[in-house]
């Protein structure tokens, strides 16, 4: 999939539009128009930073502010990041998403490019994404109760959305199939609240 | 030393937390050489010693994977996109034996079997944390 268009004769890759839009504000159009929707399609091909001035950026922290499309993030090792979204920013949140979605207290990942201004233009935010190998060590009709680790972990199915796959088999919506003991990855999204998982996806194992 | 260009394998990458984190990865800490940070371009290799192999044992799934430790650097390359993020090994994993014949496609070519696994800095920086699973080659 290519995530370039021709704009006024011009080829326009996604971190020159996204940083265009950064600088410029808000009057872009969306995603759409590089071919993107999701985040994976945002970085289904290399994206080179536009110079050497413009390199590429992750972020990684809970967000403690908000403040129109800036998140103020503080990260795990004391570093502060100011990440700004654009109508370009592709948003996951248990599932693609929008800023709307977003709240103080949040954790997230997010890649970008680093402005000049210190802020990064994010290109993709993933909001409190998990992806944990974990034991099933209990089942009931509307979640999983796992254990990673030493923790216990209550992985929420979340109808709709939850799918399953069996010994590296197509994604199904029939959770029938998990078994107590089971060895299993979940992919989801951490609810700050309370420490469970809003599960996306369980990969179960032999 | 730098990432090479020399094939050291193929097959499925995953990612997974390390280092100070929220959520559920808070008790994930540095890994088994103790520098695992998730912002920071790592990996966990699935033989980075015996102990580690015993855990992982790619040999079930059918992947003899050679031995490399702490600090040693590979490229990663996704299979399709050809977007590449050289990493330094910081941990033991993944559990390749726990998930046999699983596969990550592109454009319909496969890689299969889990044969590394990348901080989310590192796969995000060739594909997308909901992906959860890429197919890749790997580079020393």
């Amino acid at each position: 999939m290519s995530h370039t268009q021709e704009s006024g004769g011009r080829r326009l890759d996604r971190r020159r539009f996204l940083t265009t839009a950064a600088i410029g504000g808000a009057t872009i159009v969306g995603a759409s128009a590089l071919g993107g929707l999701d985040a994976e399609a945002a970085f289904a091909e290399p994206m080179p930073s536009l110079d050497a001035a413009i390199p590429a950026a992750f972020a990684e922290g809970r967000i403690v502010a908000m403040n129109r499309n800036v998140l103020d993030v503080a990260g795990s090792h004391g570093e502060r990041h100011l990440i700004q979204l654009t109508n370009a920013t592709s948003i996951w949140k248990l599932r693609t998403t929008t800023a709307e979605a977003i709240e103080v207290g949040d954790g997230l990942y997010a890649r970008g490019a680093a402005m000049p201004d210190g802020t990064i233009a994010a290109d993709a935010v993933w909001v409190n994404i998990v992806n944990v190998y974990v034991t099933i060590r209990g089942i009931a009709k509307d979640r999983l109760h796992l254990t990673h680790g030493n923790d216990e972990l209550v992985g929420r199915i979340v109808p709709d959305t939850t799918t399953a796959s069996y010994l590296g088999g197509a994604l199904t919506a029939d959770l029938s199939r998990t078994r107590i003991g089971q060895e299993a990855q979940v992919l989801g999204a951490w609810r700050p609240a309370d420490g469970s998982i809003d599960i996306a996806r369980v990969s179960l194992g032999h | 030393m730098a990432c090479g260009s020399t094939s050291l394998w193929a097959g499925e990458a995953t990612w997974f937390c390390c280092g100070n984190a929220w959520g559920s990865c808070g008790s994930a800490g540095t890994g088994a050489c103790g520098t695992c940070q998730s912002s920071k371009n790592m990996a966990a290799w699935p033989n980075l010693s015996a102990a580690c192999w015993d855990i992982t044992r790619p040999d079930l799934c059918g992947e003899n994977m050679p031995r490399r430790t702490c600090g040693a650097v590979v490229n990663v390359r996704h299979q399709c996109s050809g977007a590449a993020v050289c990493v330094t090994l910081a941990d033991c994993g993944p559990r390749t034996k726990s998930f046999c014949g699983e596969s990550a496609c592109c454009n319909g070519a496969c890689r299969t079997n889990r044969v590394i696994d990348l901080t989310p800095a590192a796969f995000t920086a060739i594909g997308s944390l909901s992906s959860g699973k890429l197919p890749v080659y790997i580079y020393e």
